[in-house]
């Protein structure tokens, strides 16, 4: 077996890259010092990137100032090569100064927690490393993504199934749907481009996510025309807002999509998980009848990143007459298989990796119940909290949680009871970041806050991790009071 | 189904369960996968029909979750079905090898399972980038700069061309195209598809990517760049961006980067270079010169997951800018993500810089590599895959029925194998179709057979060729004479 690779002495002969085997007991001792590094990489990676980041005991992050970790790291790249040794040592400082997003007290965005299965599935596509462009390079997992897809529209409810892929995340996913739109309304966009139209419009919510707004501009619509009129041929309606968790009433958005004839994209980036759960699959209600699906499942069903779905209800190849462009090194008509398998013309990307994989051997390892489970088992605890803060004093929810977003101010003892006033909430909006910074520089939990339209800053809780249990979100409140009880 | 108080109070997954089974699908991973997966003795791929692998995997997702023993069956049979792409006889795209570095470098990025948005959340990988890229705008002759890793090259070539829209334009983020005259950008059709997939996309329309003439080792002639971009301005539109190739998908080829810039600066055009293919010839000192002159674009587009064997995905996007254009062109401010009240110099919460929310690290993996093996190691890699593309054209042209494209100025090998029952035929009126059928069967025995991988396609009014594409690390003479040896064993009778 040759392996060229390993040669910590920094050095190669001539010789040996010709013709690596005639030095064969080099070659030997490469493959097993490759071996031999591997697991102790994965060694490191398993105690303190799986084992230390998800206990409760440790802290959920290690913070430096980026001067401070700049030196720590050693970040230089130099020319010649580092011992074997040094490596490890920089993965585990790698580590080390990571945040765990695995911890049970991280709560800081909108996915969380540890998945197993997901994790290994991860290491095997790092492992097997290819692209799914073709059937002939991605054989399994083609296969998997086609059954992944159908599984997800036969949950939205489509019964004549459609179409998708899996993107580079909810962005790219909403940005499909914003294109698949155009070209519906006007196939001949794709050639001429769009200068001697009428300007289009999007429409979508306040509440709805950024990238919407970078689709707009990365599309040639303009941010300006998102949601002011000229001619909407897209709405954009949001299962689960990024703050505040909220789901648009979509039953109500179809019937005037329907009556205009226009696309309507439902971003369930966030809140597509419910679809799994039959007592919170309502949220979602109407969403059989809508034209394409934004699902990251690297969300509330903790696949790991990215793996986020797009979904469109097409059996007329929209996806692939939209994007394709025909390459004949890669999509040759004359292969020995049917072709229809080489999905990679319904992407924009060229590469693309198999990040179906990483949620379909999570179903088949814990099944639709399991996952059902831990939906309601979040919502549930997501529901805990809000009554936890009710009872509280110094702790005032923002508005009543429809999903697993907990929003709500802290409201030290030095500003409670006072009358409600500019000043007063100019104060309360101080707190939140000190409080963060606080709670950071001791890595005891992370939780984000934000301004939100004309409200001070608050703190958004997020519960999604099965790990998480109502200790960990009694002991979020009394932290929060504890670092945050003097200001 | 409703979960109880007790429920909630126990956490949900156990973790010793997890990491056993973390622990038993490794094991099944570097036996299946690299093991096996990188010896020459093992097929490089378990051809099944589409029916039949489907019915092999049992995709069907059920109610029920399965025992470990079940789920470790299933890495084995996802490791046995899928593509060797580290085979020392995989050649059939632009990365192929292992770096295991690289490697412990990729699952180190998906256990920690982070977002480049924000310093809080990333603050390794943060500065990280920022150095990767430092090192890499270096090579390219920057030494201030900017720039970020792309899910993809095709995404690098996107950016450079809403970069360059918006520079002309700063309005079009906000007003979008309808305000503007028609927009034109210029092309070679060797270039990668990208370029128009990305005008179609950003909405310009494919139609307004207007194709420039190469030469007949596939190079862009700059002659018919200036005039073409006269003539679109004479039709009343506005040329703005030249996007060159540094390394074309096919052939190999390298735009003349010198004399096109002094196309792009007499005109004012943005010069985007992608090089996703061929940036990593300026690790070398021997070969960086087919890059000359790359330090007069204004971006560059390079793919470190190819040439320098970093894994899918590492692409990064190159900028001389430092005018902070890409956050200009790209941000919307979202204040759940970008409060400006943080304790830290918020410069360092990246996320505005891109399209995209969520940015998976791709930076590790080049890291780790590169702190592993310095600049000269990968100098090495490089100027080694140059070496081999020279011994496979020397030994093609001592063999009988290998006929070459051209000689490759890089490390893509293009030919077409002539058949004994072909050959002394060119003159016969149905040549070139039977020569075009004959790479599409080899190419089918060879998978079918499991003995090796290479690519073929037709271009222009070339009928069908191989294109073998020598990058890997792990490949030596033996497998290039095997490669040789096995075209001929396959078409010999064709």
């Amino acid at each position: 077996m040759n392996l060229y690779v390993i040669n910590f002495k920094g050095q190669t002969t001539v010789g040996e890259l010709m013709n690596p085997e005639k030095g064969s007991p080099g070659a030997v001792e490469d493959m097993e010092a490759a071996e031999s590094f591997i697991q102790q990489a994965m060694e490191i990676i398993l105690q303190e990137a799986v084992k230390k980041a998800t206990n409760v005991k440790e802290k959920v992050c290690e913070w430096r100032s980026p001067e401070q970790l700049k030196e720590l790291l050693d970040l230089e790249l130099k020319d010649t090569g580092e011992s074997e040794s040094k490596i490890l040592q920089c993965c585990r400082d790698a580590i080390r100064y990571s945040v765990k997003t695995g911890h049970p007290r991280f709560f800081n965005q909108l996915f969380a927690g540890l998945e197993p299965h997901s994790m290994v599935a991860s290491f095997i596509i790092e492992a097997i490393k290819t692209s799914q462009y073709t059937y002939e390079m991605a054989p399994v997992f083609t296969l998997i993504e086609d059954a992944l897809l159908k599984t997800m529209m036969k949950l939205i409810g489509w019964e004549e199934g459609g179409d998708g892929l899996f993107n580079p995340g909810g962005s790219m996913s909403n940005m499909y749907a914003v294109n698949l739109a155009r070209y519906r309304y006007c196939p001949d966009f794709k050639e001429i481009g769009m200068y001697a139209s009428p300007r289009l419009v999007m429409l979508t919510s306040q509440e709805g996510h950024y990238s919407i707004a970078k689709a707009a501009a990365l599309l040639g619509f303009g941010t300006k025309n998102v949601y002011v009129g000229a001619v909407p041929f897209f709405v954009n309606a949001t299962a689960g807002t990024t703050v505040l968790g909220a789901f648009d009433p979509i039953d109500e958005i179809a019937d005037i999509c329907e009556k205009h004839n226009l696309w309507l994209h439902v971003d369930a980036c966030w809140g597509g998980g419910a679809l799994v759960s039959k007592k919170h699959k309502h949220l979602l209600k109407g969403i059989q009848r809508v034209n394409s699906v934004a699902w990251n499942l690297h969300k509330m069903l903790m696949a790991t990143l990215q793996c986020s779905a797009f979904l469109v209800r097409d059996k007329s190849c929209l996806l692939q007459r939209c994007h394709c462009a025909g390459a004949s090194y890669l999509f040759q008509q004359d292969k020995f298989y049917d072709v229809s398998y080489d999905t990679g013309d319904k992407s924009v990307q060229c590469s693309r990796k198999p990040d179906a994989f990483k949620f379909w051997l999570v179903w088949k390892a814990v099944g639709t119940r399991e996952l059902e489970y831990r939906v309601d088992r979040a919502l549930a605890l997501a529901r805990y909290l809000a009554q936890e803060i009710k009872k509280r004093e110094g702790f005032s929810l923002v508005i009543e949680p429809e999903f697993a977003n907990v929003c709500f101010w802290y409201i030290p003892p030095s500003l409670r009871n006072l009358p409600e006033s500019p000043e007063l909430w100019k104060k309360l909006h101080t707190v939140a970041p000190v409080v963060k910074e606080r709670m950071m520089k001791s890595g005891s939990m992370m939780i984000g806050y934000q301004k939100h339209v004309d409200k001070p800053n608050f703190f958004r809780m997020v519960v999604i991790s099965p790990q998480v249990s109502r200790q960990d979100l009694d002991f979020v409140l009394d932290e929060i009071h504890s670092l945050g009880k003097d200001l | 189904m409703e979960p109880t108080a007790g429920d909630l109070t126990d956490p949900l997954i156990n973790h010793a369960d997890g990491q056993l089974f973390l622990h038993e699908a490794f094991k099944i991973i570097v036996e299946e996968v690299l093991c096996k997966g990188t010896d020459v003795k093992e097929k490089v791929c378990e051809w099944r029909e589409p029916e039949e692998l489907a019915r092999l995997l049992d995709l069907e997702l059920r109610e029920k979750g399965e025992p470990q023993e079940n789920l470790l069956q299933r890495v084995r049979d996802v490791a046995k079905y899928s593509i060797k792409t580290s085979h020392p006889r995989f050649f059939n795209q632009q990365f192929a090898g292992v770096d295991y570095h690289s490697l412990a470098g990729r699952f180190l990025s998906e256990a920690l399972n982070t977002n480049l948005f924000t310093y809080e959340v990333a603050p390794v990988f943060v500065l990280m980038e920022a150095e990767v890229l430092r090192g890499l705008r270096a090579l390219v002759g920057w030494t201030e700069g900017d720039g970020l890793f792309c899910p993809g090259g095709s995404t690098s070539n996107m950016y450079a061309m809403n970069l360059a829209r918006y520079r002309l334009y700063p309005e079009v983020k906000s007003q979008g195209l309808w305000s503007l005259p028609q927009l034109t950008v210029f092309t070679s059709p060797e270039s990668h598809y990208s370029v128009k997939k990305g005008a179609a996309f950003m909405g310009f329309g494919m139609d307004n990517v207007i194709l420039v003439k190469v030469d007949d080792g596939g190079r862009m002639i700059p002659e018919d760049l200036d005039e073409k971009i006269e003539l679109s301005k004479s039709q009343g539109a506005v040329p703005f961006l030249v996007s060159c190739t540094s390394g074309t998908t096919v052939q190999g080829a390298f735009d003349p980067l010198d004399r096109i810039a002094n196309v792009c600066d007499k005109h004012k055009l943005w010069l985007h270079v992608d090089a996703a293919w061929g940036g990593s010839v300026l690790f070398s000192k021997k070969h960086s010169h087919l890059m000359k002159g790359v330090h007069r674009a204004n971006s560059v587009a390079w793919n470190p997951h190819k040439m320098l064997v970093a894994g899918l995905q590492c692409s990064v996007l190159l900028l001389k800018d430092t005018t902070d254009l890409l956050k200009k062109c790209h941000c919307a401010n979202a204040t759940y993500l970008f409060q400006q009240d943080k304790f830290y110099d918020v410069n360092l919460d990246i996320g505005d810089k891109t399209v995209q929310c969520s940015r998976k690290v791709d930076c590790l993996k080049l890291w780790l590599m590169w702190k592993a093996v310095g600049s000269a190691g990968l100098e090495q890699r490089v100027d080694k895959a140059f070496l081999h593309a020279r011994y496979v054209v020397d030994q093609m042209k001592k063999r009988d029925g290998f006929q070459l494209l051209r000689d490759p100025e890089f490390v893509n090998v293009c030919f077409w194998f002539i058949p004994p029952s072909l050959r002394g035929k060119e003159k016969n009126p149905d040549y070139q179709n039977r020569l075009a059928k004959v790479a599409p069967v080899i190419k089918e025995r060879m998978m079918k057979q499991g003995t090796m991988m290479v690519g073929y396609q037709p271009l222009g009014d070339r009928v069908n060729f191989f294109r073998i594409t020598i990058l890997s690390p792990l490949v030596s003479h033996k497998d290039m004479d095997f490669f040789l040896d096995e075209i001929e064993r396959l078409g010999n009778d064709l």
